[in-house]
């Protein structure tokens, strides 16, 4: 349960006592019920903020300094210098952990500077030493390198460099799926301390910062990685992915939230609805089709079987989710969810012209959209009414755009869509008004 | 439960020590015993956010003439045979999948073969300067270049296969002296 919900539940009990609407036992027993809340108050959490930026800001400052290159040091001075940093962070680490193993924002600051420190390190023997340019290796063992301080300190902002850095460790390797794919292993490292933070609290800053970085990180990751052994992965691996995100942002959906606080369901059902847009346009099923991101050479045979079980997986686990929320009868998370199984029927329909694929996912959005502006209206919230239309309407323009209508049909449609808009919203506005 | 991650925390500082000392160690080693090669170059300044300015070098010689029957695709690895031509600079012969014996060599892997050469990705591409000094590098060099004199390379000392930069060398003399010089006039 939301923990700024129960606060507001117990402010709300004194009153509910005095106006006779629940006896003074009943309160108590809610409070047992949920227990007590465990304040972090806003001081420390500041601390833990400033703490952890100041650690940033002076980690990359010295890598900065470091960067300029001081060439009147010796080869041996430099060879001093390379470890001086690091050194300095480890003690700092293990300060932390031998005199303050319980404050977080001790713990935060510390890991990430020596996060940082490793990398100075390594960035120095390299710089003197004249070490190739292969940004992949030197990345890679500056990884390696931080993992365990992520488990060691339970520190979070070093999860999130070193998932931002193995997916740059990836990038370097986009044409080489087959080096690219340990991505996904190396990634996994990560979900234990994922896993962790969420059980530690669900919706804090925290949880919050390392659900996007690793989003993000997965998406980009994948399109590095995965879909390179047949043409048109793509289509199905990429709306399976965010529907992942989206059904497990949804998981666990009567706490009360707002959209930042779950950015797995946010970026889930943005990225759904922005694939099944694309979906909508010929070019996808007639180009797209044959994408396999720039890759001339298609790997086959055995090499081919990482990105093989890899994508599998992910579609699997799409359609597991899918069935669980389908169980549970939740429709409207079903429907959004249900792009990356209309995607795999439009990619086995698609023919040569992909007309079925169009026709379908057309109809599926202005279903969806309709549907979800009815529900608001239904359920008098504006918020969903209008991110119901904006997703109509953006079907709408685009079809004007693409299509050989004349401008005045398109003028006409575009100020009937905009009257529909300020009607529907004000007839809104008016029953909630009503409603007070 | 303190206690053990600290200790935990002791390891991987050993572990992150010894990453770069061993660095370090394989490095110097060739610096002090390594056998030296001068390598024609071509020196142009970029960046790196993290370890800071450097000239990239493009190596003159860094190819070998196609050998008829082996036919090297992209990313092999492969040893390179150094050979020194009369002027005292070296290029490559031939390369080899295995481990030549009695000859000098460097482990690189192959790029895309073109026009009959097989270029090689060397391990030497860049050399780290000062911020200020890098495009100042470029410049000097430019310099020596329009006057028809192209007479940059780079010192290497090779050992087991196992190449580390020395220095690079701009008209005769060493980048850095070469930047101070033209820092002065």
């Amino acid at each position: 349960m939301n923990k700024m919900a129960i606060k507001w539940l117990y402010q709300e009990l004194p009153g509910l006592v005095a106006k006779g609407i629940l006896t003074q036992e009943i309160a108590g027993k809610i409070r047992e019920y949920y227990g007590e809340v465990k304040s972090v108050s806003k001081t420390t959490t500041m601390l833990i903020i400033l703490g952890t930026i100041g650690a940033l800001l002076i980690g990359l400052g010295i890598i900065l300094l470091l960067a300029h290159n001081w060439e009147q040091f010796s080869r041996f001075t430099r060879a001093i210098l390379s470890f001086a940093p690091l050194v300095i962070g480890q003690i700092l680490a293990l300060w932390v952990l031998w005199k303050r193993p319980d404050s977080a924002a001790f713990k935060e600051g510390g890991a990430t500077f020596l996060s940082l420190m490793v990398g100075a390190s390594i960035a120095l023997v390299c710089q003197t030493y004249n070490i190739p340019g292969d940004a992949g290796t030197f990345v890679l063992s500056w990884m390696l390198l931080i993992a365990p301080i992520v488990y060691l300190m339970q520190a979070t902002l070093p999860a999130a460099i070193y998932l931002i850095g193995i997916t740059v460790w990836a990038g370097t390797y986009w044409n080489d799926p087959l080096k690219a794919v340990i991505f996904w292993p190396l990634a996994a490292v990560i979900i234990p301390h994922f896993i962790w933070s969420l059980r530690e609290e669900l919706y804090v800053l925290r949880s919050i910062i390392l659900s996007f970085v690793l989003i993000i990180c997965a998406s980009i990751g994948s399109s590095f990685s995965l879909g390179k052994t047949w043409d048109g992965a793509w289509i199905i691996i990429f709306p399976s992915l965010y529907s992942i995100f989206y059904f497990l942002g949804n998981l666990d959906s009567d706490k009360i939230t707002v959209n930042w606080q779950r950015p797995m369901r946010l970026i889930g059902a943005i990225g759904l609805f922005v694939l099944a847009f694309i979906f909508t346009f010929k070019e996808v099923w007639k180009i797209g089709t044959g994408y396999s991101y720039g890759i001339t050479r298609h790997i086959s045979d055995l090499s081919a079987v990482p990105d093989h079980i890899i994508s599998l997986s992910i579609v699997a686990v799409s359609m597991l989710l899918f069935y669980d929320f389908v169980k549970r009868k939740n429709i409207t998370v079903c429907l959004f969810g249900a792009v990356p199984l209309i995607a795999i029927i439009g990619y086995f329909l698609k023919g040569s012209t992909g007309i079925l694929p169009i026709i379908i996912f057309n109809v599926y959005l202005l279903f969806l959209s309709v549907l979800r502006i009815t529900s608001g209206i239904r359920n008098n919230s504006l918020g969903i009414v209008n991110s119901g239309m904006l997703m109509l309407a953006i079907l709408i323009i685009a079809r004007f755009f693409d299509s050989d209508i004349s401008f005045v049909m398109k003028g006409l449609v575009f100020i009937i869509v905009g009257i529909g808009f300020l009607a529907t919203n004000m007839a809104l506005a008016r029953r909630l008004g009503g409603a007070k | 439960m303190k206690n053990k991650l600290i200790t935990g925390l002791l390891l991987l500082a050993l572990v992150q020590i010894y990453v770069p000392l061993s660095m370090i160690i394989k490095r110097e080693n060739v610096l002090k015993s390594g056998e030296q090669f001068k390598f024609r170059t071509v020196p142009v300044d970029p960046f790196d956010a993290f370890r800071g300015r450097y000239v990239a070098l493009r190596i003159e010689g860094d190819h070998v003439t196609k050998q008829g029957a082996q036919d090297f695709e992209k990313g092999r690895s492969v040893y390179a045979i150094i050979e020194v031509d009369d002027q005292g600079f070296a290029r490559f012969d031939s390369i080899t999948l295995s481990r030549p014996i009695g000859k000098a060599y460097i482990a690189a892997k192959t790029g895309y073969p073109s026009g009959g050469k097989v270029y090689l990705e060397l391990p030497f591409d860049r050399y780290y300067m000062e911020e200020k000094a890098a495009p100042a590098a470029e410049a000097a060099y430019r310099q020596h270049s329009q006057q028809g004199k192209l007479d940059a390379y780079i010192v290497v000392r090779v050992k087991d296969g196992f190449a580390v930069i020395e220095s690079l060398y701009v008209g005769g003399q060493r980048i850095e002296d070469a930047v101070k010089q033209a820092g002065k006039k």
